[in-house]
Parts: structure tokens; sequence; C-alpha cells
């Protein structure tokens, strides 16, 4: 349970690209093909590991649909990461993407890394978007840029680890401010934990003298 | 100022002007006024008359109110005033503290005033967006009343503002920075502001959460003291409940955010009962029901489970039972405590575990079950309290047959253990005491150590209990029908009711599902008889009930009846109702039970809650169990004996059927090992083929390589016969290093011919100098000169003849070498050189003719083993044969099409040569119109013109 930061990660995009199912694959390692559609917001947590740290992810998913957009909205600021997802068989949720990206710019504290993700990548036969095109968007806004499926797992993981890797980065260099929680980030209860190992590996050494 | 003043004044002294006079001068002031100060003194004079002219500032000034908000941004004080104002307008609370004699149509009528006022403010939701921008003011003047406002708009018409702060970006979030302001006050206020804007408002609360509320609330509890702090704690518990009430997601992350841990300390209370404020009492009943929201039954099982598992893990159940078994604990905070427990141990195996492992203090130790059974069956114990345990009880029994079966171990014969007293020993105590309730408390719980578990229900029946000397014992169930049968004689208090209900209950599930109990009910003869009189008889409303319930265990005997009682089978019982009862009556009375006005309620949820004792009638288990058999039974009964020996029949041919059934599957069993049997055998001899066409393939390379071998040879041996029959052939097709060889051996004949050819010159010029010599010497000799010159001469003459001797041997030598070298040339290709000793050429054929003979016996037999294979091609080669015509086919298709193409081609052209002669002859046409002097205007001529300009340009410029 003990971790050395908790991250706070938000998931947008258009509705029925598939971030419910993203969040549901990378929490619970299953994938269902009938989803309900989000009301509001949902909430999904995961411990991951980074540079031997252990890190506690507090995803948020949000629905996808207009009428909620004004709710949604509300979880931009507090957030260190964001998962901006579309659907590689619709392009009209690829061409959406300018929107949601001012928004969250708009939003959210300026050092917020954001994931742009193809999903449904499972579904080559009825691809509209190419992965070059997600590429390109990717390099001209600065976002990373990664192709999932949530159906076969494949860089779901991937996905959710390398934000939470370039967090981590951020960190390192000084660009958040760990301190205010604002930023979606937070250290742990017992960051320098260095002490508590060391009566366990005298007791190792006692134990061995004995054996002498 | 002087104005004010005057109307202060005039106020006071001369006539009175009215109130609604007075303000209309000051709303004039505030609207036109250029003095900030003017507008500042009129502001502040409408806040002093709000309250007493509550209804005329709100309907004159408050536009003029919310333009100050507006347009005097910069001034503070002004801000705060008009804040504090509007306040006033809006908010009802402040009638309470003038005086409590008012009558309730005043109450009311200000209620009226702040939600005809609020309407007015909310009209444009632009005014709420600005108070939350004021609310970022820091100062205190602006952002205390504007906290305020916003509540009080709130309470009065909260879903509509909810609304509006949840459309407006970062509304929530500066909402939640109150929580963080230094001053208290605010803080504090910030607090009542967030419960009234979470009320039943779920995405706000999931905002509200995201915004680290949990976090802060339970710093903010742990600041305060926790337990012991004052109303700020109950206020952060009570936004607390709010966020989580309901609210899956949020209840999820209070979970993954591990604040169930934080709960912990909460409940260190101790055993120092030095102060129980109603405050703490308050504090700690909210923290409790927490706790409740947690693992409330209503949650999805899996949520549930895990936050139930995350209270036992942190030692929160453990602490819990720490304050149920310590003394001094105010009896709603125990009540609540049981209630909380209840929750929290309930369907969770470890935890019950845990609960029964429990033991009290005392001397010597009991077991924490004992102890509040004995409170459960304790008359002096409130009602709440005694509800709790059987709540407690129930929970702790809710799928859980280790629970059950040690509590029905503790009645049986073997297991009974008559030093201390037992749980088994309190129930039965409870069962026949002369208090209704513990009597009904007791059947509810029994039946619940019988819920769903067969191995308990027949364990029960073995009970016998000791009566009075010389008796001999009673079994349980006996015991129970008797006290039902005789309930008129027994003196109780409490309502009779309520012991027949309970008693009927724990009948009703003990015997369901299990035939033995059925036959151990029915073994006694008046059990039948008292249940026919019971539901037959026409009773008055109280009745009813117990009516219908002894129709649902008549029916429960009818349908899980073994008839192995030649005098109660089923259709003797059938009968039986037919005959005393008559089918529509019982089932109507049947029916009784689920339309009593109690049953629904009791069907809502797990915990036993009634508002009186003579309501507790219901178990909710037990409602379950008449949803599961009302239906059935009435089927049951409605069955015609034939039918039912028609289904017994459907049911024996459905057996044989089954029998049938399992016969074909172990049929299909053993078809399916002997399958896999074969398979196996398959896959084995797949592999071995495969092994035996990659050897053939070998040995096919081989054939092919020994083919060659065999080919040249035959080849070799075709030149040798043909360079013997005809010697002029020369060797054409010759294997390459042999030409090489050949070549090599031709060129050096050329070159001894030529040094052959150049010696022959030299000696043709030495006999020519011979011969000059010669001639000179007979002229020499003919003419005058005297003999010694002559002499002189023969010598030179023998000297040359000796070298002419010596080149001769040389030539000669060189001849030899020269026939030595043709010879090897030969030798190396026979056919190279024509005409040579046939006898080597012989005995080299015989060799040959001896391995060729080898060659072709090994051919013949590589030839059968081709044979074979040639036969194993086939088949592929009639598939390609298949193939290849389908292409054919194609082919043939497509040089259709390619015609097809062809012709259109020349279709195209044809008609571009058509085309191009019409051109030709319009514009033949057009000239010979032209030259008969009419002016033709075609586009097309128009058309055609510009690209002769153009051509005229070209020229023009060719001849530059």
């Amino acid at each position: 349970m003990a971790y050395a930061y908790l991250f706070k990660y938000i998931i947008i995009g258009d509705t029925g690209v598939g971030k419910s199912c993203l969040l549901l694959q990378f929490t619970d390692k299953r994938f269902q093909p009938v989803h309900d559609l989000t009301i509001g917001v949902e909430f999904g947590a995961r411990m991951i590991t980074i540079d031997g740290k252990q890190i506690k992810l507090q995803i948020w998913d949000t629905a996808g649909q207009e009428s909620f957009r004004s709710i949604t909205r509300s979880y931009y600021r507090g957030a260190a990461g964001a998962l901006l997802v579309y659907d590689i068989t619709r392009r009209d949720t690829f061409n959406h993407l300018t929107t949601w990206l001012e928004d969250a710019r708009q939003h959210s504290n300026s050092n917020m890394v954001i994931m742009l993700i193809g999903n449904k990548s499972d579904l080559e036969s009825r691809r509209e978007v190419k992965k070059e095109e997600g590429e390109a968007f990717a390099r001209e806004h600065g976002l990373i840029f990664m192709e999932t499926s949530a159906k076969t797992a494949s860089n779901v993981e991937e996905a959710f680890i390398n934000t939470a890797k370039e967090i981590y980065e951020k960190i390192q260099e000084g660009v958040f401010d760990i301190n205010n929680e604002a930023n979606g980030i937070k250290i742990g209860p017992q960051h320098p934990t260095t002490n508590s190992t060391l009566p366990g590996s005298q007791g190792g050494q006692q134990a061995g003298g004995g054996c002498c | 100022m002087n104005f004010f003043r005057g109307v202060m004044g005039g106020q006071a002294a001369g006539p009175q002007p009215s109130g609604a006079e007075t303000i209309q001068k000051l709303c004039d002031r505030v609207a036109s006024s250029t003095l900030l100060e003017d507008r500042r003194d009129a502001v502040r004079a409408l806040k002093s008359l709000s309250k007493k002219y509550r209804m005329e500032v709100g309907t004159q000034a408050m536009d003029h109110l919310i333009n100050i908000l507006q347009t005097d941004r910069s001034d503070s004080e002004i801000l705060g005033y008009s804040l504090d104002t509007l306040y006033n307008l809006i908010c009802n609370d402040e009638e309470e503290e003038q005086d409590e004699s008012e009558d309730e149509s005043a109450q009311k009528q200000a209620d009226d005033l702040g939600a005809l006022f609020t309407e007015k403010f909310i009209q444009d939701p632009e005014h709420v967006t600005l108070l939350l921008t004021l609310l970022e003011e820091f100062d205190f003047h602006v952002r205390w009343p504007g906290v305020k406002l916003l509540t009080a708009l709130l309470k009065n018409q909260g879903p509509q503002i909810q609304g509006i702060i949840l459309v407006s970006p970062m509304g929530v979030s500066r909402l939640m920075d109150l929580l963080a302001d230094s001053r208290e006050v605010i803080r504090n206020d910030g607090l009542l502001l967030l419960q009234q804007l979470t009320k039943s408002n779920a995405a706000i609360q999931k905002i509200v959460a995201f915004e680290n509320a949990f976090e802060r609330l339970l710093d903010i509890i742990t600041e305060e003291g926790s337990s012991d702090g004052g109303i700020v704690v109950e206020d952060c518990l009570l936004l607390l409940l709010n966020l989580l009430k309901n609210n899956s997601s949020n209840q999820n992350f209070f979970k993954e955010g591990s604040y169930i841990q934080r709960m912990k300390p909460w409940f260190e209370v101790g055993d120092d009962n030095s102060g129980w404020s109603a405050q703490k009492v308050t504090n700690l009943h909210l923290m409790l029901q927490l706790v409740r929201v947690m693992v409330s039954p209503v949650n999805s099982p899996g949520a549930t489970a895990s936050c139930q598992k995350s209270m036992f893990q942190c030692g929160l159940l453990q602490q819990l039972c720490t304050i149920l078994m310590a003394t001094g604990v105010p009896a709603d905070i125990l009540t609540e405590t049981i209630n909380t427990v209840s929750e929290v141990i309930r369907g969770s195996q470890v935890n019950q575990d845990y609960f029964a492992s429990v033991n009290a203090p005392s001397t010597p130790p009991r077991p924490a079950i004992v102890v509040l059974l004995m409170s459960m069956v304790n008359e002096r114990q409130p009602f709440v309290l005694r509800c709790a345990v059987l709540y407690c009880f129930q929970c702790f029994l809710y799928k859980n047959q280790k629970g059950q079966g040690e509590i029905v171990a503790t009645l049986l014969p073997s297991t009974i253990d008559a030093n201390s007293i037992s749980a088994g020993q309190l129930l039965c105590g409870g069962l026949f005491s002369a208090d209704s309730l513990s009597n009904w408390c007791a059947s509810v719980a029994l039946a619940h150590a019988l819920q769903d578990n067969l191995t308990q229900k027949e364990q029960l029946l073995r009970v016998q209990l000791a009566t009075s000397m010389g008796n001999p014992p009673v079994s349980l169930l006996q015991q129970c029908t008797n006290i039902l049968s005789q309930g008129d004689k027994i003196i109780r208090r409490g309502s009779k009711v309520q012991t027949r209900v309970g008693l009927l209950m724990l009948l009703c599930t003990w015997i369901s599902n299990c035939p033995i109990a059925v036959t151990h009910f029915l073994h006694n003869q008046e059990n039948v008889p008292f249940l026919t009189a019971q539901i037959s008889e026409n009773l008055g409303e109280d009745e009813r009930l117990v009516q219908g319930l002894c129709a649902l265990l008549l029916g429960i005997c009818i349908y899980y009846n073994d008839n192995s009682l030649e005098n109660n089978t089923k259709e003797k019982l059938k009968q039986l109702i037919e005959k005393r009862i008559g089918k529509e009556n019982f089932v109507e009375k049947l029916g009784f039970i689920a339309k009593h006005e109690l049953y629904s309620r009791a069907a809502q949820k797990p915990q036993p809650v009634f508002s009186s004792p003579e309501q507790m009638l219901f178990d909710h288990e037990f409602t379950k169990l008449v949803k599961e058999l009302e239906g059935v039974i009435t089927k049951a009964v409605h069955k015609s004996s034939e039918e039912e020996k028609k289904e017994e029949e459907v049911k024996k041919t459905l057996e044989q059927h089954d029998n049938i059934v399992t016969q074909y599957k172990e049929l299909i069993r053993e078809q399916d090992a002997q399958i896999q049997e074969l398979k196996e055998k398959v896959a084995t001899m797949s592999s071995q083929n495969e092994q035996l066409q990659a050897t053939l393939t070998q040995q096919l390379s081989q054939i092919q390589q020994h083919k060659d071998q065999y080919n040249i040879l035959k080849l070799k041996l075709g030149k040798e016969n043909q360079s013997q029959s005809n010697s002029q052939t020369d060797g054409s097709q010759v294997n390459g290093l042999q030409t090489e060889e050949l070549t090599q051996l031709r060129e050096q004949l050329e070159e001894l011919r030529m040094q052959h050819a150049v010696l022959q010159k030299q000696l043709d010029n030495k006999d020519a100098l011979i011969n000059t010599l010669r001639s000179e010497a007979e002229q020499t000799a003919d003419g005058s000169a005297g003999g010694s010159e002559s002499t002189e001469l023969l010598k030179e003459l023998e000297a040359l003849r000796s070298q002419v001797q010596s080149q001769s041997t040389e030539i000669n030598q060189l001849n030899t070498e020269r026939q030595e070298l043709l010879r090897r040339a030969e030798a190396g290709s026979p056919d190279a050189v024509p005409c040579s000793d046939s006898s080597l050429d012989t005995n080299k054929m015989v060799e040959l003719e001896s391995r060729l003979s080898a060659q072709t016996t090994e051919t013949q037999k590589l030839k059968e083993e081709n044979k074979r294979l040639s036969q194993s091609q086939a088949d592929l080669e009639q598939q390609l044969a298949s193939v290849t015509s389908t292409v054919a086919i194609l082919q043939t298709e497509k040089a259709q099409l390619q015609t097809e193409v062809q012709e259109s081609k020349k279709e195209q052209d044809d008609l571009l040569m058509l085309l191009a002669d019409q051109d030709q002859k319009i514009l033949s046409l057009k000239q010979r119109l032209k030259s008969l002097g009419e002016t033709v205007e075609d586009e097309d001529d128009l058309d055609a013109r510009d690209p002769t300009d153009d051509e005229d340009e070209d020229e023009d410029d060719d001849e530059d």
C-alpha cells in the first residue's frame, strides 16, 4: 500500500473511443465488449513501479458525451497526466482532437503530461486514421503517442506507464512543484524508507554470527 | 452623509416617512450617486433596514445591490455591505433568533420571502457566477458574507444553483479552496457551504472528492481532536457522509486512497469513560455511520467485500469490537457500534471468524457472541439494542456455514458443555421464555443458524429437551409446535401473535427443503389437525398473519414431502386441504403473508429496524423464503392427483431419458477416448510419413545425380564409339577439362611444327649453301686452281656435312619427341588424334563398358524406385493439371477480354477516323461557303481560329 508518489490522471476523448475499456483493462486486466455509457466521471486506481519506486495512479475516466463536458472540465486542473484518446476506426474522433487539446490546455496546469492514444488498433481492417497521422499530430503538439487496443491489451500497460515515466522525469527535473497538490502529484506517506531496512540487515548478521 | 443623517434623523423626530419611501430614496442614492462614499453609506443604511423591512428592501433594492457587486468591485467595504444585505434578504434562519413565540405563519411567510428573493437573484445565472468570482476576493469582508450568501442560496434553491456552479469552469474548485483558508470562520462556513453544495448531486460530490476533499477533511478532523473535537468535526463528518453515501465511485476512491486506515484512530476511545459529551456522542455516531456507508449491504458485493477486508487488515474491526466489549459506553453508541460491527462482518468469512473469537474481558472470559445474546433475551435491555444484537447475530451467520455449525453444535447432546452458558442455551431460553420479544428474536436467530444449510437442519432434529420430572424428553421441533398449539395457555408479556409468528417462521425455515424434517413434523399426529384448524377457522384481523403462516407451513409439508409416511402423503394432505379448507381458501390465506403491511418493509433491507416492539413481525431472510415458496406451493396445491400422476410419469420417463442420456454420454466418453487414441496414432504416423517423405526426396536427388553421371558417361561412350567408327569426327561434346587439355596439346603440337618448319628452312639454307659451295668447288676444280684449295673446301664441306648430320639427328629427335607428344595427346583425348592405336582404345572400351553395365544396373534399380515415386507424384500432377486447366480457362478469358479490348480499340480508331473525315468535310464545306461569300460564324470556326493565330506567331518566331 505504501507508495513513493501518487499521480492523478484523467482520460479524455470523444464518446465511444474506449476510455472506460482502457481503464478497465489497466486496472482489472479484462475487457468488456459492451460497456455502459460513463455518467460524469468514474474512478479507478492501480500501483505501478518506475525506477524501483512504487507509484500509485489515481485515474478519473470522464464521460465523452458533449453534455458532460462542463463537468469533466473540473477535473483538468488537478491532474498530472491526461490520456487523450481517439478511435482509429472513426476519423471524426481524430478530427476532434484539436478541440479536446485546446480545452485541456486551457483548464489544466501547464505542466500536465498529455499522452495521445489511438485506440482499437486490433481493428486494422476498419482503420480510418493512419498511424503516421497520429504521430504527426503528436509531434506537432508536443505529445507522446501510442496506438493501443483495450481489447487485446496491446500497449495499454505501456500507455499508462510511459505517461507516469514522463511525469516522473519532470519531477526529477524539478519542473513540477510536488508540494502543491493541485498539480495532481502527492508524495507518499513515508518517503525516505532507508532507515527501516537497517535493523533487518543487522539482525541477519547476528544470526549469521550465531551459526559460526 | 448629510442626506443620510437627515433620513435617519427624520425617522426619529418629524413625521415618520414610510419605510418604503426611505428605501426608495436610498435606492436612488445607490443608483445615481457618483461619489463612492455616498453609495457606500446608502448600502450600509439598506443593510440596517434589511431585516426589519425585508420585503421592501428585497423588492426595491435587490437589482441595485447586485449592480454594486458588478460595478464597485474595487471597494471591498461596499461589496461587504451589499453581500450582507442580500444575505439578510435571502436567508431564512435569522428569524429563529428573534422570538420563538411568533406563530408558524410568520415563519412560513419568511420562508416564502427567502424563496422569492432567491428566485429573483438567480433569474440571471450570471449573478451566481459573479458571486463565485467574488469568493476569490481574499478580503474577509467580501469572502465571508459571500460564503454565507451562497450557502443561503443553496439552501433555498439547491438543484438549480448546483447546476449553475457545475457548468461554471472551476466553480467547485474555487469553493474547495475555502477549506484551505487560514481564517477558521471562513473555513468552517466553507464546510457548511460544501455540505449544501454536495447534497444529492453525485457529479459535484465526485469533483469535490477529486479536489482532495477526503484528505483535507480527515486532516481537519485530526487537527480538531477527532471525536473529542467540536462542531467542526461534526460538520466535516456530515460532509464526508454526503460525499460517500450512495456514491460508489467516491467509495471506491475512498478505499483506494487508503482512507479507511485513517478511520481506525477515531475509535480508539479506550476504557476511560471520563467524558461522553453530547458532541462526542454525535461525532462518534457519525463516524460509525461512515464506516457503515462503506460496507452497506446495498453496495455491490465486491466493493463491500474489499472494504471489509481492509477494515480487518487495518485493525478497524478489532477496534470496534473493543468498544463493543468496553464498559460505560452510552447505549446508543453501543447500539450503533453493534450495527457497524454487524455490517463489517456480514458475509466475510475472515471477519466472521475473527468475531467468533472475540471474548469479553470478564472472568471467566466469555465469547462476545454469548454476551451479546444475553442482552438480546434480556427484557431490561433497550429495544434498539436487542434489535442490533439480533442483526449482529444474523450477520455473523450470513453465508457462514462454519458459524452455523458451531451455534447448532452447542445444542447437540454430544458437544454440550454443562459448565458454561452457551449460545444454544440462551437461544432455547429465549424461545421458551415468557417474553414474546425474546421468543421472536430467539426464533429468528435460530432460523438464521439453519438458513440454506441442510446439514444443520437435520442436526437440529436431534435436539431433545428435558421436561418436568417423570416425563420423557421431547424434541425441540415438537416443543416448538407444542407452544404454538398451546399458545393460549401460557401467560406472556407482549404480543401472543409475535411469539407465534416467530415460531412459525422458525418452523417454516427449518423444514423447507428438508424432507426428513417434514417427516419428523408430520410424525406427530396432532400437528396437521392443528394447522388445518388454524387455517380453516374464521378469525379476526390479528390472526390473519398466523393463518397465512400456518398455510405456508402446511404447504411446505406438501411440497417437500417424500411420501414416506403413509397417512400423510402429498396426495392425502392435498385431499385434506380440499375437504377441510378448500383450495381457494387455502391460497387466499397463504396470500395474507405477502399482503401484510410490514412485509414489504422487512423485505427492503437486512437490518431489523422497527419503530416499536409490536411491529417486530417479519424477518428479512424469511421474506425471501416466502417469495420463493408462495408460487410453487400454490401450484402444488392446485395440481390434481391425475396431473400429479402424469407428472410423476413424466418424471419417470424423464428419468429413463436421463438414464439413456447418461448411457449415451458414457458411450460418447468412450468414443472420445478412442478418438483421442486414434488421433495420437494419426499424429505419430503422419510424423513418420514426413520422415519417409524426406528420405524419399533425398533419394530422388541422389537418383538425379546418378542420372546426370550416367548421362555424362553415356555421352563419353558415344564419343568413343563415334571416334572409332568415324575417324574424321573431332570431339565436339567433350567435357570442358579435356578440351582444355586438348587445346594445350594442340598448341604444343603447333609449336613443334613451327620449330620443325624453322629447322627445315635452316636445312634448306644449308643445302643451298652446300650446293653453291659444290658448284664453286666444281668451278674451281674445273678451273686452274690448285688442289689445296679444293681440299680446304672439301674439309669445309665435311664439316658442314657433319653439321647437317647432327642437325638431322636433332630433327629426328624432335620428330620422335613430336610423335611422343602426339601420342600423349591422343591418350588424353583419344578422339583428338585420328588413327591412333586401336588396341589401346579397345582396352579402354572394355573398361568403360564394364563400368557402364554396372551403372545401368544401378540405374535400373533407381528407375524402379523412381517409378514408385512418380506414382505418388501423379496425384500432385493431377492437381497441377486441374490448376493449370483453370489457369488456361482464365487465360482464354483474358485473351477474349484482350481481343474485345482490341476490337473496341479498333472501333474507336475507326470512329476517330470517321470523325477526322467529318471534320475535313465540314472544313471544306465551310471554305466553299466562304468562297461563295457566305459568312460563317460557328463556334467551331472561332475556336479553330485561335490555334491558327498561334501557328502564325510560331511561324513568325521561326522566321526570326
